[in-house]
């Protein structure tokens, strides 16, 4: 059995696995393990002073140079590209506000997530607009309006009647008016031009009218996953996947740092850009301890809303106007703060480094104190 | 550095970060260097077998608890 004192010197998870471990042992050995366990544990530990962020810059930064420029295609019946690599982490670092490949993984609550109805559901995510409907546009120019047929098998497919199209299309379009003619729909401009080039671009903004779906996601690809199916999109939309009755919304996630931000808050984030980095890194078959990159992804986010690494983002939030001219940009910042008289505390390093003086970490950071006989003060 | 001088294992010393104890190491070397009294009592057999080296006359007193300079830690109030 493992005493009680530890509790406070080792975390939890240590603690287990050597329980574990050391079933069926005397006390008298595990009490010996124990103490070296906490040793082992106190020399692992960084102590202060470190200079943790460079080691971590360079952690990241040499497996980096060997990472590809590439994209990487997704196995399965619709191919789907996504951003891997340095163009995703520079993506995920600079917090750009629209990533180059938004996806969702999409996981199903119980019968859905064994492959009931998977196509349906699949396809009653995707965002469906009026081109994949129609057989034909074709513009009438005697009435100078456009008749839309619509396709009768992908009207099955998608489980969606001619009337309900025709008010989707009242809903979204303005200043025409809507005609339900057998299996046509005939749209016309209210307007008093009724002139040819009108209609054609009536007919061009047709073919953009949102039917269904969740507007965002363009590809959904159902995938089977250990014993159960997930649903992967291309296109991302939190906010309105997660009420939707079928979806497990403690599982399912997206790829969109800044939209899990918005929905699930700054913690959620940080958690986001650890597992997104590390998930890179990894797939490229390099090694980074994950410490590193949540000494990143902190930095990105304590100040309670993500920053980039970027001289818009975390490098604008530091005190000091030296620091922050040795990043981008130096004459600006230095104009500036002399314009509105700012005063640099030379708290932090970069700048103790331009001034050639001691920096503030490792041996820098303590100070001497001295302890006075009291036969001196006398 | 020597082998016998183990300051890890010191519990006393288990406090002190390893940049703490070569600040003040080396603040008390680079003293006894200039000629400060020794706190402790040095033979000459020790004094000759570190070869006169001040650093390792300062671990010596460190060992020993007595430096007479302590560390003061920098604390985030202080820095404003």
């Amino acid at each position: 059995m493992v005493s009680q004192k530890y509790k406070d010197l080792l975390p939890e998870r240590i603690i287990e696995e050597i329980k574990e471990k050391t079933k069926g042992m005397d006390a008298d050995k595990v009490e010996k393990i124990m103490e070296k366990m906490v040793r082992e544990y106190k020399k692992s530990k960084i102590e202060p002073g470190e200079s943790v962020g460079i080691i971590a810059a360079e952690s990241i930064g040499e497996p980096g140079t060997q990472m590809t420029l590439n994209t990487f295609h997704f196995a399965g019946v619709a191919e789907m590209n996504v951003t891997m690599g340095l163009p995703r982490i520079i993506e995920i670092l600079d917090r750009r506000k629209d990533i180059s490949t938004p996806m969702m993984e999409i996981y199903l609550n119980k019968p859905y997530s064994e492959g009931k109805d998977i196509r349906e559901i699949a396809l009653s995510i995707k965002e469906t607009k009026l081109n994949s409907l129609v057989s034909e546009f074709s513009i009438n120019i005697l009435e100078s309006s456009v008749e839309i047929i619509l396709d009768k098998e992908d009207l099955e497919i998608y489980e969606i009647k001619t009337k309900d199209v025709a008010e989707a299309i009242t809903k979204e379009l303005k200043g025409v008016t809507v005609r339900v003619d057998a299996d046509k729909i005939v749209v016309k401009p209210k307007g008093k031009e009724e002139t040819l080039n009108a209609v054609y671009k009536l007919k061009e903004k047709l073919k953009g009218v949102y039917i269904k779906g969740i507007k965002g996601v363009t590809q959904v690809l159902p995938v089977k996953r250990a014993d159960e199916f997930v649903i992967i999109t291309a296109g991302s939309n939190l906010k309105e996947v997660l009420p939707l009755e079928f979806v497990d919304e403690t599982r399912t996630t997206t790829n969109d740092i800044n939209e899990i931000g918005k929905t699930f808050g700054i913690e959620a984030a940080r958690e986001a850009i650890i597992r997104e980095v590390f998930n890179v890194i990894e797939s490229q078959g390099l090694n980074v301890d994950v410490r590193h990159i949540m000494l990143v992804s902190d930095t990105m986010c304590w100040a309670g809303d993500i920053k980039g690494i970027t001289r818009y983002g975390v490098v604008s939030g530091k005190a000091s106007v030296l620091a922050r001219a040795s990043f981008e940009t130096p004459i600006k910042h230095i104009i500036a703060a002399s314009l509105t008289g700012e005063i640099d505390k030379l708290n932090s390093v970069v700048e103790n480094v331009m001034l050639n003086q001691p920096v503030p970490v490792g041996t820098g950071l303590p100070g001497l104190a001295v302890k006075a006989k009291k036969e001196l003060t006398k | 550095m020597s082998a016998k001088i183990t300051m890890n294992d010191n519990e006393e010393f288990q406090d002190f970060t390893k940049y703490e104890r070569a600040r003040m190491v080396g603040s008390r070397a680079l003293q006894i260097a200039m000629g400060a009294p020794f706190m402790i009592k040095v033979s000459d057999e020790d004094l000759k077998r570190v070869k006169y080296n001040p650093i390792e006359l300062a671990k010596m007193e460190f060992e020993k608890g007595v430096l007479p300079i302590t560390i003061k830690r920098p604390k985030p109030a202080d820095r404003e």
